[in-house]
């Protein structure tokens, strides 16, 4: 399919025809997706498409039965998923799993592995944006749960990723922080950072507004800008059922 | 080669399939359904054969009512042990194993301080069979037919009473269980007495064979721990019948060669080498098999 | 450069994966150093030779300290792998007995030797991502069969060159580390010295290693491993080379162990030495350095005088004090009490991070 209007031109990601079963359901099936670099997309569904499936593949936690992705021209189909990160493909977990009986500072130590924390310019101004950068000295596990929400999004920041995949960045936020939180995404994106983002909130959705592909079934059901989407009858019927 | 040495070799390895079958069984059930690796079991199996050779000794019951006795002492002993302390652990695996083996070491020197270093056997009973130049000891034959029943006894009970349907829920998925009427402490006591009693019944019929020391569970978890760390917990049946079969050959073709003591440490290079390519064990990958199976079917 | 690096280090050995920080810690912990090493100057040969044998097993301690409490493996096989170390520089140093320098290569094959053995041990076990009560279980069985190996190897054809590994008597006349004429011989000042110094060297740097980068990615391999995974970690790797450390710590207390007795026998790596490693790491706190420390010589002084007047109920205290603080102080004992001893002071009530917020009894199994 073709990339989004947003890009440098480069692509930085290209999945094909990639297929995952789990017992007798195609969770993803034969999907083809391109994302260029410094792009900012939105992935849409109904529960059940398949949207968590595609990612957990992307960060290797599944194998597919066919079909490759490639990253930064490089095929990491089934490489491990710590070699993954390595390369620069970092995922943010719908649920979130940070070090809970770690100080926010040992959790980021941590993620940066290696890294020098002056070099991170995205993860410095991150901490600062959503608040984080005074809370050096708090137990993780005591954040109130969108703070929780933001320190894992840092901390997959911290490993310097050139592709970031935010899983349900907002479940469990209020509309508030959503706005926060879809600001912060733009913002980031506008650094540099290639982002996709899987969601279900729509409010979220449209603060972005930017190119949106729909996923129903394991199939790719549509791809366009979001007044495209929005304005497809089809995609609303797989949504709120058949009129 | 003669035809008598090949079955003296098979004789050996139903004898060995009946000793990791006996010693492991009891362990493998209680962690497939509780989860919990009960690092007393030498111990239980050492009460069981201590209980056998004290009535046998002191009360002079007929040896086959000595051995129930075991079993129905080390069952409820295994009871007591449930409430009070294994309860503690359900979701705490590796506290659950400190906490048995403490409560092994205080048992096993327990007895030696108030029985002493060893005691009289019972005696064995003397039936032999021969063939051509070999005679076997008739009775670790029994033991073998002993072993084999129980397994299937054991099979019989998860897969055709009320019960053992019920323990198999409460293996899968617990919560789910509870939530259907069913009272999974109630199943995890029984689950844990039973264990007990298979591990006392084990002391029980081994008690005539061997010298009785209050350290003689370490002959039986020697072995146990392996069957159990390559038959895993996915499926305690499958897991021991697969593994006990794969064990023995190793074991009595490698003493057959070379000597008991290399058949041992062939057993735990190939547990490691199982788990290495099996992390779950036999059970585990059979499981595995069987879902992909299905999954295939579906499509 | 050199200045940097040494700046660098400082704030790690304070750092807050591990109990005991701050002014008054380190005044303490001071003090008692130079008592430690003063005792020297004033204790007879007698005592001195038999403090250090306590001090000798804190390495050994400390390493499954690392490995339990900050690694979360549980593993029985800290007496294996002493008892392979002691074998091991027993047959260097007796083959070379001659040699200047052959008791420091025997300390260094005895040490080696046994980490590699732990490497093989550990690919095995920690590629194939097996459940957890795996590794207890197969060490222990480890412990058993070396236990009974060794047992059996009496007589003149068991020897490796010259020495005889003497079966169920054990190895006997290993020759102490030398340094040139300095012989650090179970009966010297020197011998004490050298395992004070050791014990302390050992802390230090452990401290160093838990609240450095590398230290949080091993807390972090315990408290979440997929997580640390999908961080880039390489975690299998990072359990494999925690292990090894571990079992080249109990190595380093299997040397100082033959170097003080002068001999090693199978009963060091058996099933009930392969307890007390877990027994003083349990009962002090496994998620504490110093925990396991004070926990480790206490237990030894401890089984030591009960030796004296009642050693067969030494083993089944142990178990009555393993099975209690399992159930009633499941963080270790020198640990609840730092834990009071904060409360009580109305200080900072938030525990070091190496020690789970909640403990595993709470915790859902993985």
């Amino acid at each position: 399919m073709s990339a989004g209007p947003e890009s440098d031109g480069e692509n930085l990601l290209q999945i094909e025809d990639l297929t995952k079963s789990f017992g007798g359901i195609r969770a993803v099936n034969h999907v083809n997706l391109t994302l260029s670099k410094g792009e900012l997309r939105c992935l849409i569904g109904p529960n059940g498409a398949g949207k968590s499936t595609l990612f957990s593949l992307l960060s290797g936690l599944h194998k597919p039965e066919a079909g490759r992705i490639v990253f930064k021209g490089e095929d990491i189909t089934f490489l491990p998923p710590f070699r993954r990160v390595r390369k620069g493909l970092c995922q943010k977990f719908q649920t979130t799993r940070i070090y809970r009986g770690l100080t926010v500072n040992q959790n980021l130590l941590i993620a940066r592995r290696d890294h020098d924390s002056s070099e991170n310019g995205p993860l410095s101004w991150a901490l600062k944006t959503l608040g984080l950068d005074d809370q050096g000295d708090r137990l993780a596990g005591e954040l109130p749960h969108s703070a929780q929400q933001w320190l894992e999004i840092c901390m997959a920041l911290a490993t310097l990723p050139d592709l970031l995949l935010l899983d349900e960045p907002t479940a469990g936020m209020t509309p508030d922080e959503t706005s926060l939180t879809a600001e912060f995404a733009i913002n980031l994106n506008a650094q540099g950072m290639t982002i996709f983002v899987v969601e279900h909130d729509m409010a979220f959705i449209r603060q972005i507004a930017r190119f949106v592909t729909v996923l129903h079934y394991g199939c790719i059901f549509a791809e366009g800008t979001l007044d495209q989407i929005e304005s497809n009858q089809d995609v609303r019927c797989i949504y709120l059922g058949e009129q | 080669m003669s035809f008598a040495y090949l079955v003296s070799l098979l004789y050996q390895y139903a004898d060995n399939i009946a000793f990791l079958l006996l010693a492991a069984l009891g362990l493998m059930i209680i962690l497939g359904v509780i989860n919990v690796i009960n690092l007393a079991h030498g111990e239980l199996i050492m009460m069981g054969a201590y209980i056998t050779t004290l009535t046998y000794h002191h009360i002079h019951l007929p040896l086959p009512l000595c051995m129930i006795l075991s079993v129905i002492i080390v069952g409820l002993f295994g009871m007591f042990l449930e409430r009070t302390v294994i309860r503690r652990f359900y979701n705490d695996k590796l506290g659950a194993l400190v906490a048995t083996w403490g409560i092994g070491l205080i048992l096993s020197q327990g007895f030696l301080l108030l029985l002493g270093p060893s005691m009289q056997s019972v005696p064995l009973p003397e039936w032999t069979v021969s063939f051509g130049a070999y005679s076997f000891g008739g009775y670790r034959l029994l033991l073998f037919a002993i072993a084999i029943l129980v397994t299937l006894g054991a099979w019989w009970f998860f897969y055709n009473t009320r019960l053992g349907v019920q323990t198999r829920a409460t293996m899968q998925n617990a919560t789910m269980t509870q939530s259907l009427g069913v009272d999974t402490g109630r199943i995890y006591l029984l689950t844990f007495a039973g264990g007990s009693a298979l591990a006392g019944l084990t002391g029980a019929l081994y008690a005539p064979t061997t010298t009785i020391v209050p350290l003689m569970g370490t002959t039986f978890v020697d072995v146990a721990f392996i069957t159990v760390v390559v038959g895993g917990g996915a499926n305690p049946i499958i897991g021991a019948l697969t593994s006990s079969a794969l064990l023995s050959m190793v074991s009595t073709g490698l003493s057959a060669a070379m000597g008991t003591f290399i058949g041992r440490i062939g057993l735990l290079i190939a547990a490691l080498v199982v788990i290495r390519f099996l992390p779950q064990g036999f059970s585990g990958y059979i499981l595995d098999m069987k879902r992909r199976r299905m999954a295939r079917e579906a499509e | 450069m050199k200045r940097n690096r040494i700046f660098e280090i400082l704030p790690l050995l304070n750092g807050p994966m591990e109990l005991g920080q701050g002014r008054n810690f380190w005044i303490l912990f001071c003090l008692f150093s130079l008592v430690l090493f003063g005792y020297a100057l004033v204790g007879s040969v007698f005592s001195l030779s038999n403090l250090a044998i306590f001090f000798a097993y804190v390495p050994m301690g400390l390493g499954l300290g690392l490995l339990w409490g900050y690694g979360g493996v549980l593993s029985f096989g800290q007496a294996a792998f002493f008892g392979i170390s002691g074998y091991v520089y027993g047959i260097v140093a007796g083959n070379l007995i001659s040699t200047p320098g052959g008791t420091l290569l025997a300390a260094a094959c005895g040490v080696v030797g046994t980490m590699t053995l732990a490497a093989a041990f550990g690919y095995f076990v920690f590629y194939g991502q097996v459940s957890g009560w795996i590794i207890p279980l197969l060490t222990l069985v480890l412990s058993l069969i070396l236990e009974t190996f060794m047992g059996q190897t009496a007589g003149y054809q068991w020897r490796v060159g010259s020495v005889l590994l003497g079966g169920y008597n054990g190895m006997t006349g290993i020759p102490s580390l030398n340094l040139g004429s300095l012989q650090f011989s179970g009966a010297t000042v020197a011998y004490y010295l050298l395992v004070i110094g050791t014990m302390l060297i050992v802390y230090l740097g452990l401290r160093v290693l838990v609240n450095s980068r590398y230290g949080h990615a091993v807390a972090g391999v315990r408290e979440d491993p997929e997580r640390t995974r999908m961080l880039g970690y390489n975690v299998n790797l990072i359990q494999v080379q925690v292990f090894t450390l571990s079992a080249g710590l109990a190595g380093l207390s299997g040397v100082l162990y033959v170097s003080w007795g002068n001999y090693m026998n199978p009963s060091s790596m058996g099933l009930l030495a392969a307890t007390l490693p877990v027994i003083w790491t349990a009962v002090g706190g496994r998620n504490s350095l110093i925990a396991v420390l004070i926990s480790t010589v206490t237990l030894r002084y401890l089984a030591d005088a009960l030796a004296v007047r009642g050693g067969e109920y030494a083993f089944l205290i142990l178990g009555a004090l393993l099975l209690t603080t399992m159930l009633f102080f499941p963080t270790g004992i020198v640990v609840s009490l730092a834990r009071r001893w904060h409360v009580w002071r109305k200080r900072d009530l938030r525990m070091p991070s190496s020690i789970p917020a909640e403990t595993n009894q709470e915790r859902e199994d993985s």
